[in-house]
């Protein structure tokens, strides 16, 4: 096994960054199937009040309905990209509410009032992000017990008094349109153009698909592992303050220490649907924006269809499920099922078959990379591809063969096992 | 190994139970000072008795965080559980008591297979799944409540004997409690299985190369935890007479509360029985203490969350505090 012999017969890995633009590819990836949900979900609206989808106003009041979860959403496809999670994001939003409202009572001026709101929601997001990076302590439980903390200083400060002193734009960018496009959409738009640069384009971006995938591979690239953790609870938190503003106009500019319950499972379910990966390094910006949209129409068609709260909880519990259930179910239940059934449960047997399976791919490319090759004349392309399909051939066969002697062989040992215990 | 270990005080001081031990005095030396009132036999027996369902998903939830996973449904299988009982019981008020302690534990065994299912074969990250089934379930238990609420009039006295009966002046539902620390100890300590779920907490790829098998062990714990959290829905309903569906909404977090009290490292594979029971202790001081003292009740998440933060940022630093000092034993450090 030398190393030059390896170098023929491997497969070569395809360094290239850019794969080209495939149509095939693009109509199945996750974030096309998203939008056949979309326009599925969309149909069976019509089809069950289409006098109510067109008449006007509808889309619009869908679409915002489901907005004031948006920067939430967009805060937590950072934090799931890096193998974390955050729970306390609702507990950090009503907070940064709080602190606006309680400027805006002690009569600070508008904007700097909402600058305190997000303000807030960073100081907790840093909070968070000392425990989790320097201190070393499980996200999971930091932002459990956060969330309590949060929300419980809110009980404090407010018992069960509502704030209702709020700017007055905060309404406006809930419940407002701009030619007929709501203008809470194009506010999440912008954003999400934003977090697409942020994560796709920018230093900062790679470096988290990068400690996604392998923080001690990170730390050892010279990543400040820390530092970034750090950074992005606190965008997160920032985030929080900011969906503070989309859901206290929602909720008409008031609000109470019990609102918003629940909020921070809606915006992990939106990101676990559009396709970020809760191990951390995978995942994009588009598939949550549509996933968002997703969520706003769903809820309310199954509020439409009279299906009530607690059901639709059902719903949003089982989707989930199988929306992170989908990518393993085809990896490694179909893995398992071949090996039980088709291989008999034989280990060996499935190894071979896979070592066959990637020698033959190989070959395969070899003989389309000859077909490319204008260098080579019709002749001599025609001797190599048939030496490589008769390879191929002959490797199918003593693939075959081997499996056929090791299925026989396990059979056989059976069938002894089976004859000694059964005459004791 | 074998060899018997003298018992010094430095040992004493050093062992994880010496601290909790240390806490629960203070506290209870400060109740007394505070709240005089909280010392007669009748309502020590109160506190635990309100307390005890959290001891039972304590128990449960320690399985799963020895695992090296956690499970944040078990607030709603008591929920649905509990519903699903007392509907039952109050349209067949004949059946005795006991087939709904039976009934209980099925139901929540099912709800923690279907857990176990997800994160054993289907390799789910604990949380998410468990995230799911949470609301799932809670939909499940309002769709079968239909919303309707359970007052004690409609409750059957064999069904509330099974919390509040007392047997020796001490509740059913504590003898149960006791019942199922023991076995939880035996079951942890001294079977196979039990160690088992240590080793898949403590090193799952060693483990499974000495040839457990991880799904199951993992399922197993599940399981065990959804009798548990099923157990504990029955047993509350019994215990305070009255049922909704939003019964134990954030009683999980109360249990892993408990657990990392105990000294259950939430990384997995560290634990015991007995450090829970502590935990456990603390936590009815606290929120008994909490609720006696006028004013301080919308303290009491604050609270609750400020402990749960101290507790885990103690339990790390001891853990880091402890490797150091073991490789500066072996001399691997100067």
């Amino acid at each position: 096994m030398s190393g030059e012999k390896n170098s023929n017969t491997a497969p070569v890995r395809d360094l290239t960054v850019k794969q080209g633009f495939k149509l095939s590819k693009f109509l199945v990836s996750w974030e096309m199937v998203l939008v056949y949900i979309l326009i599925l979900i969309n149909i069976v609206l019509i089809a069950s009040r289409p006098n109510l989808y067109f008449s006007s106003g509808t889309i619009q009041s869908i679409i915002q309905s489901g907005m004031d979860v948006c920067p939430l959403v967009l805060g937590m496809i950072l934090i799931l990209m890096l193998g974390d999670i955050d729970v306390s994001v609702a507990a950090n939003m009503i907070f940064a509410s709080m602190a606006t409202g309680l400027c805006c009572q002690a009569g600070l001026p508008a904007l700097a009032a909402v600058i305190i709101g997000i303000l807030a929601g960073a100081a907790c997001g840093m909070f968070n992000g000392v425990c989790v990076a320097y201190i070393g302590m499980p996200a999971v439980i930091v932002t459990i017990a956060t969330s309590m903390l949060f929300r419980g200083i809110v009980k404090i400060v407010l018992d069960v008094n509502v704030l209702k002193q709020f700017p007055g734009f905060y309404t406006a960018i809930a419940w407002t349109n701009i030619a007929e496009i709501p203008l809470s959409l194009i506010l999440f738009l912008i954003m999400g153009a934003g977090f697409v640069f942020l994560l796709q384009k920018s230093k900062f971006g790679r470096k988290l698909y990068i400690i996604g995938n392998n923080p001690t591979c990170a730390e050892y690239s010279g990543i400040d592992v820390k530092k970034t953790k750090l950074l992005v609870f606190v965008i997160m938190g920032a985030m929080c303050g900011v969906a503070s503003i989309f859901f206290v106009g929602r909720m008409g500019g008031s609000v109470s220490s019990t609102m918003g319950t629940g909020y921070e499972m809606t915006a992990i379910a939106i990101c676990v649907l559009g396709g970020v990966s809760t191990n951390g390094g995978k995942g994009k910006v588009y598939g949550p924006i549509i996933a968002t949209l997703i969520m706003a129409f769903l809820t309310y068609t199954l509020g439409l269809l009279e299906v009530d709260a607690n059901t639709r909880k059902i719903v949003t519990g089982f989707i989930l499920i199988i929306a992170v259930l989908i990518p393993n179910v085809n990896k490694q239940l179909l893995a398992n099922l071949k090996l039980k059934f088709i291989y008999k449960g034989n280990k060996n047997a499935e190894a071979l078959n896979n070592r066959t399976l990637e020698e033959v791919k190989a070959l395969k490319n070899t003989i389309a990379e000859t077909r490319k090759d204008t260098s080579l004349s019709e002749p001599d392309k025609g001797v190599k591809i048939k030496k490589c399909e008769d390879k191929i051939a002959s490797l199918q066969k003593k693939c075959k063969e081997q499996t056929a002697a090791l299925l026989k062989e396990q059979r056989e040992d059976e069938r002894k096992a089976k004859e000694r215990f059964a005459v004791k | 190994m074998g060899v018997k270990n003298k018992i010094t005080v430095s040992k004493i001081t050093e062992s994880r139970n010496f601290g909790l031990l240390l806490g629960l005095a203070v506290l209870l030396i400060l109740a007394a000072v505070i709240t005089p009132s909280m010392y007669s036999l009748n309502s020590i027996l109160n506190m635990l008795q309100n307390n005890a369902v959290y001891g039972l998903l304590a128990i449960g939830e320690m399985m799963i965080i020895l695992t090296g996973g956690i499970d944040i449904s078990i607030g709603a299988t008591l929920s649905l559980s509990g519903v699903v009982c007392c509907r039952l019981m109050a349209e067949n008020p004949g059946v005795p008591g006991a087939v709904w302690v039976l009934l209980a534990l099925v139901i929540g065994g099912i709800c923690g297979a279907f857990n176990g299912l997800l994160v054993g074969y289907f390799k789910m990250v604990p949380m998410i799944a468990t995230l799911g089934t949470m609301y799932a379930f809670r939909g499940f238990s309002f769709l079968f409540s239909g919303g309707q609420w359970w007052f004690p009039h409609q409750f059957i006295d064999s069904y509330l004997a099974f919390a509040t009966k007392r047997i020796l002046g001490i509740p059913a539902i504590l003898w149960i409690l006791i019942a199922v620390f023991i076995l939880a100890f035996l079951f942890l300590g001294y079977t196979t299985r039990g160690r088992r779920i240590y080793a898949i907490g403590t090193n799952r790829e060693s483990s499974q190369v000495a040839g457990i098998k991880e799904e199951k062990v993992t399922f197993l714990a599940m399981v065990i935890c959804g009798m548990l959290a099923g157990l504990s829905g029955m047993l509350y309903t019994a215990n305070y007479a009255t049922c909704s569906y939003s019964i134990g909404d954030a009683y999980e977090m109360t249990a892993i509360a408990i657990c990392i009290l105990g000294g259950v490292s939430i990384t997995g594979g560290k634990g015991k029985v007995d450090g829970v029971v502590i935990g456990f202790l603390m936590m009815a001081v606290i929120t008994y203490f909490i609720s006696l003292l006028p004013g301080l009740s919308v303290w009491s998440d604050a609270i609750q969350g400020a402990i749960i933060i101290a507790a885990v940022a103690l339990n790390i630093f001891t853990e880091r505090s402890a490797e150091k000092r073991a490789l500066k034993e072996r001399g691997a450090l100067i």
